[in-house]
């Protein structure tokens, strides 16, 4: 059963992507992530010393802080940097620098489907361009059900109001690795195959979720693979000197 | 369009590695001591990298993760540029552009004792050895070098303070000398003092050749050996008109 978007797209197919890191003077590490008309500028400072009230000081402390393109700040915004903290939490190692704090300040410059993701993109891309050490990266899509069952990929925001529900997925990137294929396990299954978050509006199934975070988990190896000639394109650019 | 890696390469040296790559296996070197530098993380028998960067190695035994960025992590013997932030009755506390802040021990000096403590007021810079650096606690620096002579360390006066990349910083330390400096020096004279924390000093009897080392030395972030002296002509053809 096909479904026909309205961009043209394939349901699997995602917007074209867009990503450029230290573009901003004054913090420590930026990036603009952009898919498709949404597009969204993290900025990250630090580590600083000294931790928070209430929060452990042998390790390291985020701040995420979010801020919307218009309007004030709402119970939105807050459950969006509540879950940004807690996936950078998870990705990044934070024995490293105990007793420290990092701020990761999120900036939506346009809504047009997807932000979540788009944020949660942007912060891992301004996070390495800051240097802060983490264990992996992480990769968010999201994911949504129209009401015929079909499932779709990166809606924008049009296609977005029409589902029934939607996911935002966050996956651990696809790494290189010397070791022999396989072998890099936790626990009995392929670090791979892990989830760093999900978050779901809207009423779907069991069977409908588990398909969904399949097709996501699908798609990390593009955008895992972009990021990583992002990166290599930009060393490139700015170290012919060798 | 999930394109799976099915074949893992023999070796990352010399890539650019992002956080997560596996870089090294240790159970195929059982009897050898490997010397891990920064960016790089142990989880068991499994060296990851933990920054983006290209991933290096140096015989016989030390591995690292070359990046640049505008913070600095200390480490032991580098030689930085402090700038002091308090001042209390047996340390300084400077900042060294590092997710801590840093303790210059009061006697740190030549021939320091009780009588002769130096004064330094908030904001001056200094030009420091980091002597240790252990997680969890401040760095420690020291204005002697290890055999305890004073060695050009301690306050700079006058002159011009810039922050750059700990890699801009990196390329201006390298030896031979870097090209830029080596270009200026032929024209200007001038002297510098260069921090591994991204902070450059430069200072001259004109400022006008202070504004023209520091503009070169910004420009030459990314250019390759032959553009940096042509840059560096173009920028004196221009000055001397």
């Amino acid at each position: 059963m096909e479904i026909d978007r309205e961009d043209g797209r394939t349901p699997n197919q995602l917007r074209p992507l867009a990503c450029s890191r230290n573009i901003l003077h004054r913090p420590h590490g930026s990036a603009s992530w952009s898919q498709g008309d949404t597009k969204v500028l993290a900025a990250v400072y630090g580590p600083k010393a000294g931790t928070k009230k209430n929060e452990n000081a042998e390790k390291a402390c985020f701040e995420v802080i979010w801020k919307p393109k218009t309007g004030q700040i709402g119970k939105v915004e807050k459950e969006y940097e509540m879950i940004m903290k807690r996936t950078i939490q998870s990705i990044c190692v934070l024995t490293v620098n105990p007793n420290t704090t990092t701020s990761v300040i999120i900036q939506v410059v346009h809504d047009d489907g997807s932000l979540l993701p788009c944020a949660i993109n942007a912060a891992c891309a301004a996070l390495v361009d800051a240097g802060i050490p983490m264990k992996h990266l992480a990769v968010a899509i999201c994911c949504c059900l129209a009401d015929n069952g079909y499932l779709v990929l990166d809606p924008n925001k049009l296609e977005e109001k029409k589902m029934t529900a939607f996911a935002y997925l966050v996956f651990p990137n696809t790494t290189l690795s010397v070791l022999p294929e396989g072998s890099s396990v936790a626990e009995g299954e392929p670090v791979e195959h892990g989830i760093i978050t999900s978050v779901t509006h809207g009423v779907m199934s069991v069977d409908d979720y588990f398909l969904c975070v399949e097709n996501g988990r699908a798609a990390t190896a593009s955008l895992s693979a972009f990021f990583r000639k992002n990166f290599q394109q930009s060393q490139k650019d700015s170290s012919k000197a060798g | 369009m999930a394109a799976k890696v099915s074949v893992s390469p023999t070796s990352l040296i010399d890539q650019i590695v992002v956080p997560g790559d596996v870089v090294l296996d240790l159970s195929n070197m059982t009897n050898q001591t490997i010397k891990l530098g920064s960016g790089l993380h142990q989880d068991n028998d499994v060296i990851s990298a933990m920054r983006a960067g290209k991933l290096s190695f140096c015989k016989p035994n030390k591995y690292w993760v070359e990046s640049s960025h505008k913070r600095y992590i200390p480490r032991p013997e580098d030689h930085v540029l402090g700038i002091v932030v308090d001042s209390k009755t047996d340390n300084f506390w400077v900042d060294i552009k590092g997710p801590q802040l840093a303790l210059l021990p009061v006697l740190a000096f030549e021939g320091g004792t009780q009588r002769n403590i130096p004064k330094f007021e908030v904001g001056t810079l200094l030009y420091l050895r980091v002597v240790k650096t252990n997680t969890g606690m401040n760095p420690e620096l020291s204005c002697t070098d290890a055999s305890g002579k004073a060695a050009l360390f301690g306050p700079l006066r006058d002159g011009f303070m810039l922050e750059t990349s700990t890699g801009l910083s990196r390329m201006l330390l390298s030896s031979p000398t870097c090209p830029v400096i080596e270009a200026l020096g032929k024209k200007l004279s001038f002297e510098i003092a260069v921090g591994l924390n991204g902070r450059v000093w430069v200072n001259s009897a004109a400022p006008r050749t202070v504004i023209i080392v520091a503009n070169a030395m910004m420009n030459s972030e990314s250019l390759s050996v032959t553009q940096q002296r042509i840059m560096v002509e173009k920028l004196l053809a221009k000055i001397s008109d």
